[in-house]
């Protein structure tokens, strides 16, 4: 490989400079801080690392956040996967059927996507309650799940389309039914489609603060609502909440980091078979 | 003939499928063994108890309630619900959404006045007539105190503490040495404000953070308290005063914009805890805040009386305190009604009351607690005053007097205000509220002196 | 007609269960729970208790009363203009400089940076950004005035006029990473690149081939951005909420804030779920474009 500096390499690399700038400076306070004492915080000097350096505070946050991280962790991996599932089987309807009906149920779901949580969460809380889900994990994966099937739907549906129909034909001569062909042959080409509808959910469930609080009890704090709480609001404690977020953040950067390769060699590996 | 599906050769979809329902048939019996205390029988010892104080100082105060209810019946089993946010932001959400699902815990932290009143409104109160009349509660806290908790009649909750709000903390050792006293009128904040200015340019004087708006309205309402005195401050809270037409209002918003040069500038942007910080790092010298900033000092190693001086401000045209507790009640319809009330028996005695208020920074609410009892001067002397003037209490605006939809607007119009001051049309702002909120009718509950 | 059509179509119908039930399950609770939410703005509920009695137009004139409300609707516009655009164009530029210039270790070590915003707690790197703008002693003033640019600190969020446009570019931070991942996914289909190949063999400049050839064939991946850009900004609550809770006084606030702040802070519940279809509805007027593209696609 030669390296020439060409126009083009030098704009990438100013590109990579400055967006290594942005993105690192943010962390690189929430590492500071986070082996910092709480007077040192107290002090606002963000930039200045702490003198004294507390990796103690890795060992309490993690102590802290673990049993969420488990909760946040079971609902979400649930979540997304229970929402790729339907919104699988969803988005494969809206695809294939084109019926007037399926037209509307397009509409609607897109609409759905644009919800604003808070708009549901007296009702969702209520039925939650009257299904006696509330207050357990069953309770915060079926409503997340109920928010999140539409946003799968639409995504599988957008996928679908490019999943080209002759694939399908030739399996129908041989007599495969609708099913067998959705799960031995759509669903392995669109196979990069549930990764990044996956990405796309989990994301969405992990990060979920508003309904993950509202239904809170002790077992099923999620890890949001934990993050929240650690700080305190009297002396605020953020080297300890900050510790949390770096270790919790591991998390779904694996997830993705796993997914997002995935991603990149299932579009291939779907284009090559098509 | 379609279902040959599943016999298809192990595609990874399949595979992912399995996943899923094996992480749901573990979340579901983690769910089962470890089901929440809001849904189980009656008869159980337990308690479900919401709270705000999750970190810091305010969660040492939360393990001395325990403490204290574990000594007196260790055999009840607490189910903590705590969830964090200043003054209960967060903790409100859960509660109207958990209160209108019909589930509610057994108990929670609830303010008293106007908020305590939205949930008797609601029906989701049960009257403690008994239990006062048991104690002799009312007998044994201030007057204004039990009315703050007494809605149509009846006491609703228990009252374990007093916040006094109107409170400005100096920097003693700057004012010593500036040869200053500590202003307990305008004139004399104003004075001391241009003192500090002239002796420290880099100072900003009086210290402020207005990011959740109420610390705006506090600096306001000390202002009022002066100007109007304490009948018109009931007043106006009760809506019983066209503000549109009220010189006192008016003068107040235009002494506050007069000390805005002195105020530091970039209070939209801090707590106020950061807002104490400002003192604690000599960037202001005084600022006013209710009575748990003395914790608040204390942790970042200030003593009280050496380091920081504590007055009540305004003493002018008298010394008024205004104050609002913290609270607990009993839930209609809860799981646990007993535990509950053993719980609120805890929560009126001096063996809760000591330990938590010490720790968490308010003053007691019963009056047969010794003053001497607070480590350090400034609530000891508080805590004497309200001994011997109880009539000086007034529930203040945080607690409040005025229904809260009316309170929160007003935040807003008060922190806009000294972000961007126009006395005129803050003026006719605050009045729309009044109307708009219909404050005279939501107020009229409140009952003063 | 004749019963072999009929059958023909129950046929097609049983076929078509399996995939639409379970989806048409989760809809219509969905669905029914903001009919609930439509007919509580209707009603009379504030207070902690429901108050179902049926109050007509009530508090939406009340809402329109309110000057917060035409605050929160401007601020709202700004966002979706603001947060969307920009974060496109930027991302494009990226995804497309990472394709045509990046080594492969400096592309997967941009990508992870770019994407952990979206990976983090917004509660987190909400209260990093607070601290970033700082006026006083905020990351950002510190750093200019070390590098002696005294005339470029500012007051950030401390300024009514101007908070709004700094809250936005936190949403462009945090946002770009998703865009960028998935408009790369989009560029790396077999066929594209293949166009690719033969238009730099004719000569094309690379700005062409982004514009004439990228750009148009990857709308999907561009209309998959936009539409989450879109919701998001439109939803946007917690940037606000951790960064500068509305203020200076309400001067930063969004529907979507106060419908939060009127539901359970002021208990003005029919207020709060009429500020909601109001939300609704705007997503509505903005999601008609991309429902006819892709009806239109669907009927190609």
């Amino acid at each position: 490989m030669r390296l020439r500096l060409t126009p083009l390499r030098a704009l990438v690399l100013v590109m990579v400079a400055a967006l290594s700038v942005v993105y690192i400076l943010p962390v690189y306070v929430m590492m500071v801080t986070s082996l910092k004492t709480p007077l040192e915080i107290t002090q606002r000097q963000y930039l200045l690392p702490s003198g004294n350096l507390q990796f103690g505070n890795f060992a309490t946050a993690l102590r802290l956040v673990f049993p969420s991280l488990v909760n946040s962790s079971v609902i979400s991996l649930t979540v997304t996967a229970l929402s790729v599932f339907v919104g699988g089987l969803g988005g494969y309807f809206l695809a294939r059927f084109r019926w007037p009906v399926t037209k509307v149920l397009f509409v609607l779901l897109a609409i759905a996507l644009y919800l604003p949580y808070q708009a549901v969460l007296i009702p969702l809380v209520r039925l939650m309650a009257t299904t006696r889900l509330a207050l357990t994990h069953f309770g915060l994966i079926l409503s997340y799940l109920i928010l999140n099937v539409p946003l799968a739907a639409i995504l599988m549906a957008t996928f679908f389309f490019s999943v080209p129909r002759e694939l399908e034909e030739s399996a129908e001569v041989d007599g495969a039914s609708r099913l067998q062909i959705f799960f031995r042959i759509v669903s392995v080409v669109a196979l990069p489609g549930y990764a990044s509808t996956a990405i796309l959910v989990f994301i969405q469930v992990w990060n979920e603060f508003l309904l993950a609080l509202t239904l809170v009890t002790p077992y099923t704090t999620t890890i949001q609502v934990k993050l929240n709480d650690i700080k305190g609001s009297y002396v605020a404690l953020y080297n300890l909440q900050m510790a949390a977020a770096l270790i919790t953040v591991l998390v779904p950067l694996t997830f993705f980091l796993f997914l997002g390769k995935y991603f990149i060699r299932g579009i291939l590996a779907g284009a090559l078979k098509g | 003939m379609s279902n040959g599906a599943t016999k298809a050769p192990v595609s990874q979809i399949v595979v992912g499928v399995i996943i899923a329902a094996l992480v749901a048939g573990v979340a579901g019996y983690w769910a089962g063994t470890q089901r929440g205390g809001g849904m189980a029988k009656a008869e159980e010892r337990k308690l479900e108890i919401f709270h705000w104080w999750t970190a810091g100082g305010e969660r040492e105060a939360a393990d001395a309630m325990f403490k204290a209810l574990k000594a007196k019946y260790p055999d009840i089993q607490l189910v903590e619900n705590p969830v964090a946010g200043g003054g209960g932001v967060s903790h409100r959400v859960v509660l109207q959404a958990r209160l209108s699902a019909g589930i509610p815990p057994d108990t929670w932290q609830t303010l008293g006045g106007a908020e305590l009143k939205s949930y008797v409104d609601g029906g989701y109160l049960e009257p403690l007539d008994s239990l006062y009349t048991e104690l002799k509660y009312t007998d044994a806290i201030p007057k204004p105190l039990a009315n703050a908790v007494t809605i149509g009649g009846h006491p609703y909750v228990v009252p374990l503490n007093m916040h006094i709000q109107n409170i400005l903390y100096y920097d003693k050792k700057l004012f010593d040495e500036l040869g200053l006293r500590p202003p307990t009128t305008f004139d004399q904040l104003l004075a001391a404000a241009k003192a500090i200015k002239a002796a420290r340019p880099k100072m900003s004087p009086l210290a402020l953070g207005s990011k959740e708006k109420w610390e705006a309205a506090f600096v306001l309402d000390s202002l009022l308290l002066e100007v109007g005195g304490a009948e018109h401050y009931v007043k106006l809270y009760k809506g019983e005063v066209d503000v549109a037409a009220d010189p006192a209002f008016k003068t107040a918003l235009e002494r506050l914009n007069t000390l805005r040069p002195y105020i530091y500038a970039s209070h939209p942007q801090l707590t106020w805890d950061e807002s104490c910080g400002l003192v604690v790092s000599h960037d202001s010298a005084m600022v006013i805040m209710g009575t748990w900033a003395i914790g608040y000092f204390k942790s970042r190693g200030w003593t009280p009386g050496t380091d920081f001086g504590a007055v009540t401000f305004p003493q002018q045209p008298e010394r008024v305190l205004l104050f609002h507790p913290d609270t607990y009640g009993l839930a209609k319809g809860a799981p646990h009604a007993k535990a509950t009330m053993d719980w609120l028996k805890v929560v009126a005695s001096a063996d809760l009351q000591v330990p938590t208020d010490v720790t968490q920074g308010g003053l007691f609410a019963r009056l047969d607690i010794d003053p001497g009892q607070f480590p350090d001067p400034i609530r000891q002397e508080l805590q004497t005053y309200v001994r011997g003037n109880p009539g000086k209490l007034i529930l203040d605006q945080h607690g409040s007097i005025a229904p809260f939809s009316f309170t929160q607007a007003y935040w807003d119009v008060a922190a806009g205000f000294t972000a961007k001051p126009d006395v005129a049309g803050t003026v006719k702002a605050v009045s729309e509220l009044f109307t708009t909120y219909k404050v005279q009718e939501g107020a009229a509950w409140y009952q003063w002196p | 007609m004749s019963t072999s059509s009929h059958a023909v179509r129950f046929a097609r119908v049983r076929e078509a269960a399996p995939f639409a039930l379970p989806l048409l399950v989760f809809l219509l609770v969905l669905y029914g729970m903001l009919a609930w939410t439509v007919y509580t703005s209707l009603s009379d509920w504030q207070g902690t208790a429901p108050n179902y009695t049926f109050a007509g137009l009530k508090w939406y004139r009340f809402m329109v009363g309110l000057d917060r409300f035409w605050v929160d609707l401007d601020n709202n516009l700004r966002w979706l203009v603001l947060g969307v655009v920009p974060t496109t164009v930027l991302a494009l530029c990226v995804a497309y400089l990472l394709e045509i210039g990046a080594v492969r270790g400096i592309e997967a070590y941009l990508r992870t940076l770019v994407l952990y915003p979206a990976a983090m707690s917004f509660v987190v790197t909400g209260t990093i950004w607070s601290w970033m703008y700082q006026a006083d002693r905020g990351v950002l003033n510190t750093l200019l005035r070390a590098a002696g640019l005294e005339r470029l600190t500012s007051g950030y969020t401390t300024d009514p006029a101007t908070a709004t446009y700094w809250l936005i570019l936190i949403f462009v931070w945090q946002y770009l990473g998703l865009a960028v991942l998935i408009l790369q996914a989009s560029f790396r289909s077999v066929e594209l690149q293949e166009m690719v190949e033969s238009a730099t063999l004719d000569g094309a400049s690379r700005l062409r081939i982004l514009i004439a050839v990228l750009i148009p064939n990857i709308r999907g991946g561009i209309l998959v951005v936009v539409s989450l850009l879109l919701i998001s900004a439109l939803k946007v609550f917690d940037i606000v909420y951790v960064v500068t809770f509305g203020g200076p006084g309400y001067a930063t606030d969004v529907l979507a804030l106060f419908q939060f702040i009127a539901t359970y802070q002021q208990h003005l519940v029919a207020l709060g779920s009429g500020l909601a279809v109001v939300i609704f509805a705007l997503a509505f007027i903005i999601i008609i474009p991309y429902t006819i593209y892709a009806l239109q696609r669907w009927f190609e």
